[in-house]
């Protein structure tokens, strides 16, 4: 008993300090991709190449002043961008980044709640999600915020249909709502040669997810809430100081998290394609399945804020039309299709 | 599995006439466009196929989908009742000028009848709890909406909003008895539930808990007081066809659940004998509840109903009164009595439909519901005076109508199982209802036409129809043997 | 005390004391906020009854869809900030003594019955299960609620419309 539980400790400590410090970094890599797109120079002062910046960062936000408008909500506000953090981290927690690891005799699994049901787990926390970008809107009492908050609603509320409704077909495929049995599932390859992805299996409901998670996690070209010519800075436009870092950080840790739902649900999750026809051992293996995990995050990571910065957003009937008239009835086609091939194949 | 349910398929096929109709009706709508009001066709056309599927399951005893719904000669009994209800209310719908009010949505509206009839149907066949919930929470959300039809006149929001309101408190009143039933017995079949309540082995507190929730759920539905204090609202407000459907057709259905319910879950089998009279097991003697709702119920539909001047309203509270009534053929335990419960209903069908049918005439020509404007109306439109008069008296139980047979086999069933107090009672409200009757009687005919005494015409084809009610309301005064055999046949109910 | 109890009290409480405060705040949005608290309550209630499948689906239907769509509804009022519920009181005396009577009934009622209860068993998945119960004993309700939801989308529809000019009365 005390063992398991000192075992997810150990592993929730391990991976929130990981997660933190790739947030910090996603946002110094944004910054830096944008320079480079927008033929900048990017920060670059602090450290070598700036990579100490994230940390300067940090220390300006924490030491700035914590402003609350008067008219505001006070136990609401401070408690939005609390929740906003918490939701996004605590997706993480189903996510398999790694098969299993022997450490001390004792074979851990990768993955910190090893649950049933954690595609349904992952849904209901993107659903969540929405609460605390609603509060925020809602407890600032600003009009900029509000009507922020209140896009962002209904953009989630939109999008989370389609969302679900393609994750349906990597379940039909699957066969389990277990996550880890998604990725095994993911480690055969079609017609000998193709890794079995999921994004090669179910390339509608793929592209789906990928525009829906976008969505989800209020970026480019979906960004609405915080569309800032039109609306400031949307839902945190009374935010500053740490509140305002929290917020930030949660939009990053949203966008790992989704990154690592895209790898494990489409992109084979940990599993490096064709390194089980050589002989390794098996701790190797365990490494090689972290790194791979790892640097598939990274590079999903990469795709999405090269797409911030190379496309504009959209208009807000667009972004409604988008949801409800392609993307719901394009997860429902793939669900069709899905079905009839599983039944023709049986 | 499979083959029990594609064998249950084959015998579920009038309910799936009518989900296939339910679609065909929302793609018509869209096709049709600004003729929408064609829907009709489309409905009438699902209700001719579904009424063949129905015949076409008479003398048949099965349960299909793993005991979810029995096809049995009492539930194809009411299905023709709904049907044919159902044929009258979108011939109505084709008349009304009320409806005109929201015109765009006619499309809507007809497909909202065929789902409120896809619930009743349901209804009557359930033998799950489970399945009886969504039934009937299928036909209150379509008859909810269509109470609210009319939306832009206030009386209909009003009438949809508070009918949503009481409709959630009763179901969610229904679903907590409907635990607690399955807390004691561990099923939530209707013959489970019987099989271990005979053993005996429960609280009968519990039992009594869960009964007078379960009761107030239905108690709702059928409008019996103290739940009924939502419907002359609503019956004011709706558009009159709404109105007449919900006080025949959604009564129908609920009574049939209530009965099919009460009969099989609280019966004792091992005391049912050949005469038809059946004991209930103890601890729970829900007939004395209902025969008190019952005296409440026609007693207080009948005093309020002298006091209105709408005909609407009155004609909601008599149709409050005429609940109790057949209330009292669930509270006598016999065959006899359920069979004059369904005997009442086809009666009942044919009289209020008219009544109600001539209110909608007169309101659209007049525009008016109020009972003094019809004065002298008799001599401006005799014939469909004559008929609101057979109607009238026929609602009242004064041979030679329907209404009258109705009443005597209902009255000869309570008297039989020895409910003296009950039926006298029901007989003093007789008399009670007949004074509100006659005040449009007189209305109509003793007094001369003020003002505007020209004529009124009506079309033949709502001559047609008035006489399609008033036919039978007269026939079966008259002719009635065949009638009440087949309602005596169909007390059948599967598994008993 | 074991670790189980314990939880379930910590959630039971939970539950029971932020449904008051959906009862007794003044504050529509307070109120809305303690809803999600809850919901979350009974999830956690239902895993521990090994009813995985059922509490995630309450948060993602009523934590998710649910309670967002109030709180979008609330928060689309005119007077956002400052929505105060007209929540007079009346006839106190028969409404308590009312209340006081049923909930002391049903309490009794809840502790005096011997309910039918299912034996302990631990459960591995139970997703597994409810596929195939939905699929076979409990087809015709599952295709019924799908029916019934159909007509609750067209009817919220056809209610929400805006084609009117101002109401009348009659």
């Amino acid at each position: 008993m005390i063992e398991t539980l000192l075992i997810a400790f150990i592993k929730i400590v391990i991976v929130l300090l990981v997660l933190l410090t790739a947030v910090a970094y996603s946002v110094y890599a944004e910054r830096r991709i944008s320079a480079f797109i927008q033929d900048r120079l990017g920060p670059n002062r602090v450290g070598p190449f700036g990579l100490l910046q994230p940390i300067a960062d940090v220390v300006k936000l924490v030491f700035k002043e914590a402003i609350v408008p008067r008219n505001a909500n006070k136990p609401l506000h401070d408690l939005a961008p609390v929740i906003s953090l918490t939701v996004a981290l605590a997706t993480f927690a189903v996510i398999p980044f790694g098969n299993t690891i022997t450490l001390f005799g004792e074979e851990v699994k990768l993955i910190i709640a090893d649950v049933n049901i954690g595609v349904l787990y992952i849904l209901a926390f993107s659903s969540i999600s929405v609460y605390g970008i609603a509060l925020a809107g809602w407890s600032s009492n600003n009009k900029y915020s509000l009507m922020g908050s209140l896009r962002s609603s209904a953009q989630m509320v939109s999008y989370e249909l389609s969302l679900g409704l393609a994750v349906v077909g990597v379940i039909m495929v699957t066969g389990s709502l277990r996550l880890d049995q998604v990725v095994m599932n993911q480690t055969n390859y079609l017609f000998g040669v193709l890794p079995a992805w999921n994004c090669f299996v179910q390339p509608i409901g793929f592209i789906t997810f990928v525009v829906a998670a976008f969505a989800e996690t209020n970026r480019q070209p979906f960004d609405l809430p915080e569309a800032e010519p039109e609306l400031v800075g949307g839902f945190h436009t009374e935010y500053t100081g740490l509140k305002f870092g929290l917020f930030f950080l949660a939009e990053y840790a949203h966008m790992i998290v989704a990154s690592a739902i895209i790898t494990t649900l489409y992109l084979g999750g940990w599993h490096l394609p064709y390194i089980d026809m050589i002989d390794v051992s098996p701790m190797l293996m365990s490494i090689i399945g972290i790194l791979t995990f790892v640097i598939k995050v990274t590079l999903v990571l990469l795709f999405m804020i090269v797409i911030r910065w190379t496309i504009p957003r959209f208009r807000y009937d667009q972004l409604m039309g988008l949801g409800w008239k392609v993307m719901f009835p394009m997860a429902l086609l793939n669900i069709f299709i899905t079905g009839l091939i599983l039944l023709l194949l049986q | 599995m499979a083959e029990h349910i594609l064998e249950s398929i084959s015998l579920f096929l009038p309910e799936i006439a009518l989900t296939v109709t339910l679609c065909v009706a929302i793609i018509a709508d869209l096709i049709l466009k600004e003729r929408n009001q064609n829907v009709a066709y489309v409905v009438i056309a699902g209700l001719v196929i579904t009424t063949i599927f129905v015949l076409r399951q008479t003398g048949l005893t099965e349960t299909i989908f793993s005991d979810m719904v029995a096809v049995d000669p009492f539930a194809v009994f009411f299905k023709i009742v709904l049907a044919v209800s159902g044929f009258f209310i979108v011939f109505f719908s084709m008349k009304c000028r009320e409806l005109d009010a929201n015109k765009k949505r006619i499309g809507e509206y007809y497909m909202l009848i065929v789902a409120m009839m896809l619930g009743m149907f349901i209804m009557v066949g359930a033998t799950n709890l489970l399945l009886m919930y969504l039934a009937l929470e299928l036909s209150s959300i379509a008859s909810y909406i269509l109470a609210g039809y009319t939306k832009r006149a206030r009386d209909s929001a009003e009438a949809s909003l508070k009918y949503v309101i009481y409709g959630a408190v009763s179901s969610g009143m229904l679903i907590y008895g409907v635990s607690i039933l399955y807390g004691i017995t561990g099923a939530t079949d209707i013959y489970g539930v019987n099989a271990a309540l005979q053993t005996g082995d429960f609280s009968p507190l519990a039992l009594l808990t869960a009964g007078i929730l379960i009761i107030a759920g239905f108690g709702y539905k059928v409008t019996v007081a103290p739940f009924h204090f939502w419907s002359p609202d609503v019956y004011e407000g709706a558009p009159i066809t709404i109105t007449a459907f919900l006080a025949v057709a959604s009564k129908a259905a609920g009574f049939a659940m209530m009965i099919r319910f009460f009969k099989v879950s609280f019966i004792d089998t091992a005391l049912l004998d050949t005469a038809g009279v059946w004991d209930i097991v103890e601890g729970f003697q829900w007939n004395i509840i209902l025969a008190v709702m019952a005296v409440l119920t026609m007693t207080l539909g009948n005093l309020v109903a002298i006091w209105q001047n709408n005909i609407k309203r009155l004609l909601a509270y008599s149709s409050i009164a005429h609940a109790g009534y057949i209330l009292m053929g669930l509270v006598v335990l016999t065959d006899q009595g359920i069979a004059s419960m369904m005997l009442y209903f086809v009666m009942y069908l044919f009289m209020n439909f008219g009544a109600f049918y001539i209110a909608m005439l007169i309101s659209n020509k007049l525009d008016t519901e109020d009972i003094e404007d019809y004065k002298g109306l008799g001599y401006r439109a005799p014939l469909v005076c004559v008929a609101m008069a057979v109607f009238l008296i026929s609602l009242t139980g004064i041979p030679p109508t329907a209404g009258f047979i109705a009443k005597f086999y209902l009255f000869a069933a309570v008297i039989s199982a020895g409910w003296y107090g009950l039926v006298l009672i029901a007989a003093i409200n007789t008399v009670i209802s007949l004074f509100y009757y006659v005040r449009i009687f007189r209305n109509m005919f003793l007094i001369e036409p003020e003002g505007d005494t020209s004529k009124i015409e009506f079309s033949l084809s709502s001559k047609i129809l008035v006489f399609a009610l008033l036919i039978p309301t007269i026939f079966f005064g008259v002719y009635f043997r065949d009638i009440v055999d087949l309602a005596q046949a169909s007390v059948k109910m599967f598994g008993l | 005390m074991d670790l189980y109890a314990f939880f379930f009290y910590f959630f039971a409480v939970l539950t029971v004391g932020s449904a008051f405060v959906v009862v007794f705040s003044r504050n529509i949005i307070y109120s809305a906020f303690a809803l999600m608290f809850t919901f979350f309550g009974v999830a956690a209630l239902y895993v521990l009854l090994y009813a995985d499948f059922v509490a995630v689906t309450q948060l993602l239907v009523y934590v998710g869809g649910i309670l967002v769509l109030i709180i979008f509804g609330v928060m689309l009022t005119t007077k956002v900030f400052s929505v105060e519920m007209k929540t007079g009181t009346l006839n106190l005396l028969p409404a308590t003594l009312f209340t006081a009577i049923i909930a002391g009934m049903l309490i009794f009622v809840f502790s005096a019955t011997d309910w039918n209860v299912v034996p302990d068993q631990e459960w591995d998945t139970t997703v597994y299960g409810i596929g195939a119960l939905l699929v076979n004993e409990f087809i015709l309700p599952m295709q019924v609620a799908g029916v019934l939801l159909l007509v609750a989308m067209i009817g919220a529809v056809m209610m929400a419309a805006r084609d009117w000019t101002k109401l009348k009365s009659k």
